[in-house]
């Protein structure tokens, strides 16, 4: 008789209290670890097509982007250029456009320059803080 | 004395716990509900090896105003899964563009090494579209913060 009671105790239910736990459970896992595209990279906006403006030579740093990620930066109207790396610009155009606000950044990259070097180019004028910047091809001499 | 019993035991019957049987449907409901909700894009990556930059911003736009043109380091263009002549740029983004209400962001995913004449080509097809508004898809690149102020 005490043994029948003992076995009349256990339930014959599956315990289903702990069932909102394993959902949530679930759903946490599932909005932790869907990863969304990822959209970043630089902004530019390009000119209309038939967009020609003409500007003062005085107003535009040359970046001329040589194949081997070299730049080559000559100020506007004079005629020195200055070699240096794309890190090196940043300050630069700091530098320069405190004293020229309408200062525009001319980049230039050669046909054959790895796209990383334009980018990089880009993303140091972009540091700075540059907005008035040119993208154009490099017209081989 | 029979009376005020009754009235005792009539209260202590409601529970006074909140009823947690319908949690677990809730929660599936909530699940089952996001699973369906869920949109994937289901065009494919192309593998290209991203260029980073240190000043990489996110691009707060709805998926569907953002367009993928990928530029693969021999200067292949993809877009939607499609293999695109570089001359027919213009004229399937062109559609889009205007589509979008002229909100349409080009996110150029172009391969760290193309050489600079294909991006170069892809801008001016871009122009003709009339689709100005330009991501050059980068990697955030990890640097010291004290080297970036």
């Amino acid at each position: 008789m005490a043994i029948m009671n003992k076995k009349s105790k256990v339930s014959d239910e599956i315990p289903s209290s702990s069932m909102a736990d394993i959902a949530f459970l679930l759903l946490i896992f599932f909005l932790v670890t869907t990863v969304f595209p990822r959209d970043s990279g630089l902004r530019v906006v390009l000119p209309e097509e038939a967009e020609e403006v003409e500007v003062s030579q005085r107003n535009v740093l040359h970046l001329q982007i040589q194949p081997n990620g070299v730049v080559v930066v000559r100020y506007g109207d004079s005629e020195d250029e200055q070699q240096m790396t794309p890190s090196a610009i940043e300050a630069i155009w700091r530098s320069e456009v405190a004293q020229n606000p309408n200062l525009i950044a001319a980049v230039k990259t050669h046909p054959d320059a790895a796209h990383q070097h334009m980018i990089a180019v880009l993303d140091a004028l972009q540091l700075a803080g540059a907005e008035r910047i040119s993208l154009q091809l490099l017209e081989e001499t | 004395m029979g009376l005020k019993d009754g009235g005792f035991e009539r209260k202590s019957k409601a529970s006074d716990e909140i009823p947690s049987s319908s949690m677990a449907d809730i929660a599936f409901l909530l699940l089952i509900f996001f699973m369906v909700t869920t949109v994937f894009r289901n065009e494919r990556e192309r593998p290209i090896d991203w260029p980073s930059a240190a000043a990489t911003e996110q691009i707060d736009e709805k998926r569907d105003n953002i367009l993928y043109v990928w530029l693969e380091r021999n200067g292949d263009i993809y877009i939607n899964d499609r293999l695109v002549p570089m001359d027919d740029v213009a004229a399937i983004v062109g559609p889009v563009w205007l589509e979008s209400g002229q909100r349409l962001i080009i996110s150029l995913r172009a391969d760290s090494q193309v050489p600079y004449r294909f991006v170069d080509l892809v801008q001016e097809q871009l122009k003709r579209s009339g689709a100005v508004y330009v991501v050059f898809a980068t990697d955030l690149e990890r640097r010291m913060t004290a080297e970036r102020r």
